[in-house]
């Protein structure tokens, strides 16, 4: 258990280097938007979802009305649903209560980490011990933001943008190498997604190109074969 | 921003952030899942990831597409040769850093 939990906090590592600095711009942003020390926090401590929270200050700095700050945030956060199934479906056997729990650590990040995760490791310790690492980070991050703006060197800050990219890359490409037609189906993804995202916002075009090329993938993807040999 | 606003704008946004993370955890009990649905929510992971990566990676830098495809190249070619995901980040942020002392 304790052990599993440990796990979880290792696999959350890698995040810790994307969600410090975004933490940092968005507290940053808060502060210069107007918002004070304790209710910058306390926004990453209660709502912790990073591009919500990122967009809600930017709103506020453009005089936006609390209302449609909250109605953004909502339909922003639509593609949790998603993958707070895709999770719950893997811990489908703890109580209730402890899915709750889990829920409130549903990100982007925690999302692809967990579900790609090999079915051996995959337990309730696991994804707590993960959520553990994000949430700590995420809320250190605005932490530094709040107190100290110019903390980080300014090419540092540029260079760490590209951490968050490279964790899904990390997490993505080692299930491709073995297996085609899941490169096929990737490679639809992100075509679509380039195409969808010219039409609309690009969480909306991220929902329906992820659920419509899942549905394709159906059809054409065999993913028992690679699992076999990862393992 | 004043004391009361900013509590019912945390509230608020908590309350919409958390519902949706939420509902799948209340129901996940009423659903069962025949082998294509499983298939199908297998698939999400990859399909939705790609989503996340493709196009935003191109506009890391908005104003120079090289920072974010070369970062994205180091990333891919180490994941390729299975190398953990803590050295393909890092490896992607050196990529990048150099980049920005010599641009």
């Amino acid at each position: 258990m304790k052990k599993q939990f440990l796990n979880g906090v290792r696999a959350g590592v890698p995040v810790i280097l994307g969600y410090i600095p975004v933490g940092i711009a968005y507290a940053i942003m808060a502060r210069q938007a107007g918002f004070t020390l304790p209710q910058t926090c306390g926004m990453s401590v209660f709502v912790f979802a990073g591009a919500s929270q990122m967009m809600a200050v930017g709103m506020y700095a453009q005089g936006a009305s609390i209302t449609a700050m909250i109605i953004t945030t909502f339909i922003l956060n639509l593609r949790h649903i998603i993958m707070s199934v895709c999770i719950m479906n893997r811990i489908r056997n703890e109580s209730t209560k402890i899915r709750l729990l889990s829920a409130f650590g549903v990100t982007d990040e925690s999302f692809a980490i967990f579900t790609t995760e090999k079915e051996e490791n995959i337990s309730i310790a696991f994804f707590l011990g993960l959520i553990t690492s994000t949430y700590t980070s995420w809320n250190v991050g605005t932490l530094i933001g709040a107190v100290a703006s110019d903390i980080l060197p300014e090419l540092l800050t540029a260079s760490l943008g590209i951490a968050l990219y490279a964790m899904f890359i990390g997490l993505l490409v080692p299930n491709l190498t073995k297996n085609f037609k899941l490169t096929a189906l990737v490679v639809l993804t992100a075509l679509c997604n380039f195409l969808f995202t010219r039409f609309m916002s690009s969480s909306r075009a991220l929902i329906i190109s992820s659920l419509l090329c899942a549905f394709i993938g159906v059809f054409f993807v065999d993913l028992e074969e690679d699992t076999n040999e990862q393992s | 921003m004043s004391s009361l606003e900013a509590v019912i704008l945390i509230l608020g946004m908590t309350a919409v952030t958390y519902i949706p993370r939420a509902i799948p955890a209340v129901l996940i009990d009423k659903m069962k899942f025949g082998d294509k649905v499983e298939k199908f929510l297998k698939l999400i992971p990859y399909t939705a990831m790609s989503a996340l990566i493709f196009p935003g990676v191109f506009f890391t830098d908005p104003e120079k597409p090289v920072i974010g495809i070369a970062g994205a190249v180091a990333a891919a070619l180490l994941a390729w040769r299975k190398c953990p995901i803590i050295v393909c980040v890092l490896a992607a942020i050196g990529v990048d850093f150099l980049l920005y002392l010599i641009l």
